[in-house]
């Protein structure tokens, strides 16, 4: 406990110098800037942003890019709550009863509350990220490399599980980013692999590349074909804070909903979406008078809203602990890191505890910050929603492009990125979903190194993986989940969880 | 392949011998996809006793990629889903267009001439284009990446043609 203090106040004052404040607030800023923009969702916005953050120290930019990441996710929702369009998937939530708020002129307590719940979630998400930190980095110590290539098996099945639609589709798009990260130079030998001897490819196709192209530039090819018709709540927004009654209402809710997020978040695969469902699920179940939700409750954005920021938060558990991300947006976080030359994992906390503790502390900043800026801004997000979007791509497309030439200072990147956001029109066309791809990417080079020792260390016998325990659980639940995922009957009520009421 | 094909809107199912065209159709081209990453990865080596090679892991999921896509295909055929969606024209080619000409540009001529007629042509990727609008927007944006990016990030790009 002693411990777990100290560390706390060590990440303070990491995170408290004015520089590092101001880069949380700049993050959280701009975060909320783009991710308010209807249609762009945290991973565009992380992805756009990225070359923002490429001058400043690492602790500096983690910071930022964390900024970034929950502004993002904050801007969503205030997009789901005033157009009724979610900015991203875990919002869909939102708009079912936050966007009813706002046509009944509640959109301020609407608002006020998704902040509050979102602050409170992230108060506790923070303190669960530094008392579980320690204890799961020490578990990870004790994981060989066939134990770590099981718990990406599980990951990746999560991810598929988690997935809507498809589970046969979900896998398929891991396994084609899998082949898409074999791309390049062999890890043990140096031998080029299915490159063409093309130079740019001799280090393997940029992360950069295949984020912006499949979610920056394919999202806008989208949007341009729907012409949108924005619902933006023209009433003047007035009382912004919620009621004594609205706060006795969400009260309970905001607590289930942190709770429930923070222990799905730290689960693999879509730790946000889901959590942001099953608090819904779990407010309508609860209430006394369930056909209220959908007309504007206001426990039906406090719930899934605080849900759905402490699993963002606890979701950052498994990439800090064991350096494997459980999801796309901190699969993202993993090619920041690379970039600014942090390798995720255990040794992090140890080798490089200020980096640690300073980006946990900030996290909690950044929700304070959160719900400073945003509550008088609001007014400023009613304004920028109604710019329309022949106005917002191109700036969108800009800045991918700067920020994708950046990176390595080469024009073929920028090339390679245009051919991938076909990839990524192309997959939408056909209903695959472009996140587990983008996660067996990042996995990929992992996950052979992992296999090819464990089968070395085993002199090459394959069972290694079903006799060492932990390893032969990680499978075993892995089987398991995909077992369930595919049998009919639980399917159709998965199927249900997504489709209900979207 | 046969993009284009059914209507553009609603969600009719399809009809004819592919019942699930969006299946059949990916499903298929993850099948080539696989099979030319196989090809392309012919010629490293494989398996050294019990040791991997370069080339077992890419063979590995190659192989998978390849089974799962043929299942997806076999699913197109016995399963009913809605027809293929009709590709735009005029956004993918112009904002793709815009892209390549930035990539084209950005060396050459600088930022400041590179970065205002990606945005034009970008801008007219959209049906909604106004073209006075589009002007000024592109200015306006290429002078705020300026700022941003060269003053406010210190970025190592060229202002100018050299």
């Amino acid at each position: 406990m002693m411990d777990l203090l100290s560390n706390l106040a060590f990440g303070i004052s990491v995170a408290a110098t004015w520089q590092n404040l101001l880069l949380c607030l700049t993050g959280a800023l701009v975060g909320t800037l783009v991710g308010v923009l209807p249609g762009v969702g945290p991973l565009a916005t992380i992805a756009m942003l990225l070359p923002i953050t490429y001058g400043l120290p690492p602790v500096g930019a983690l910071i930022m890019l964390a900024g970034i990441y929950y502004g993002a996710m904050y801007g969503g929702s205030t997009t789901a709550i005033l157009v009724n369009i979610p900015g991203e998937s875990a919002a869909v939530v939102t708009t079912l009863d936050g966007h009813q708020m706002a046509r009944q002129g509640r959109a301020g307590p609407a608002l006020a509350i998704a902040a509050i719940g979102s602050f409170f979630a992230g108060c506790v998400a923070t303190v669960v990220i530094a008392a579980a930190a320690a204890p799961l980095t020490s578990v990870a110590l004790l994981f060989g490399p066939a134990e770590y290539f099981s718990l990406m098996v599980l990951g990746l099945i999560f991810a598929v599980v988690l997935a809507k639609g498809s589970v046969l589709k979900a896998i398929c798009m891991i396994l084609f980013g899998l082949v898409l990260s074999m791309v390049g130079s062999d890890l043990e030998t140096g031998a080029g692999r299915l490159n063409f001897n093309i130079p740019e490819l001799a280090d393997g196709i940029n992360f950069v590349v295949i984020a912006m192209g499949v979610f920056g530039f394919a999202e806008v090819l989208r949007n341009l074909e729907v012409t949108h018709s924005r619902d933006v709540v023209n009433a003047k927004i007035t009382g912004l804070m919620p009621t004594r009654t609205d706060l006795k209402a969400a009260a309970p809710a905001i607590g289930r909903g942190t709770i429930l997020g923070s222990l799905l978040g730290i689960l693999p695969g879509g730790g946000t979406i889901i959590s942001a469902f099953a608090a819904y699920t779990l407010e309508k179940k609860l209430a006394k008078d369930p056909r209220r939700f959908g007309r504007g409750a206001i426990e039906g954005v406090a719930g899934p809203e605080s849900a759905n920021n402490a699993a963002s938060q606890t979701s950052f558990i498994p990439l800090l602990t064991l350096g494997i991300p459980p999801n796309p947006v901190m699969a993202l976080m993993v090619g920041a890191m690379t970039i600014h030359g942090i390798v995720p994992g255990p040794q992090v906390m140890t080798k490089q505890p200020e980096l640690f503790w300073g980006m946990i502390a900030s996290m909690w900043f950044g929700n304070l910050m959160l719900v400073i800026i945003n509550l008088p801004l609001v007014g400023l997000w009613v304004r920028l929603l109604r710019v329309p979007y022949r106005l917002l791509y191109p700036m969108i497309l800009i800045f991918c492009c700067i920020g994708v030439y950046s990176v390595n200072n080469s024009p073929t990147d920028v090339y390679a990125t245009a051919a991938f956001a076909l990839v990524g029109y192309w997959l939408v066309k056909h209903d695959f979903e472009p996140a587990p791809m983008l996660l067996g990417f990042v996995l990929g080079p992992l996950m052979e190194e992992n296999l090819r020792r464990a089968m070395l260390i085993a002199r090459g016998d394959a069972t290694v993986f079903i006799t060492r325990p932990i390893s032969a659980t990680l499978l075993a639940l892995s089987a398991l989940l995909l077992i369930i995922a595919v049998l009919p009957t639980i399917r159709k009520k998965r199927d249900e969880v997504f489709v209900e009421e979207g | 392949m046969a993009e284009g094909i059914g209507q553009p809107e609603g969600r009719a199912q399809a009809t004819g011998f592919i019942r699930n065209p969006q299946d059949f159709w990916g499903g298929l081209a993850l099948v080539a996809f696989a099979l030319f990453s196989l090809w392309a990865g012919s010629d490293l080596p494989g398996m050294r006793g019990f040791a991997f090679g370069p080339g077992t892991a890419p063979r590995l999921f190659g192989g998978l990629l390849l089974a799962t896509g043929a299942l997806v295909a076999i699913s197109g055929l016995i399963t009913h889903g809605p027809p293929l969606e009709r590709w735009g024209i005029r956004a993918p080619v112009l904002f793709l267009a815009s892209v390549v000409f930035f990539g084209l540009t950005i060396r050459p001529l600088g930022l400041v001439i590179s970065a205002f007629f990606t945005l034009m042509i970008a801008a007219a990727a959209s049906n909604e284009v106004r073209w006075i609008e589009a002007v000024i927007w592109s200015a306006v944006l290429t002078i705020f990446c300026i700022a941003l990016f060269i003053y406010g990030l210190n970025l190592p790009l060229q202002l100018w043609p050299r």
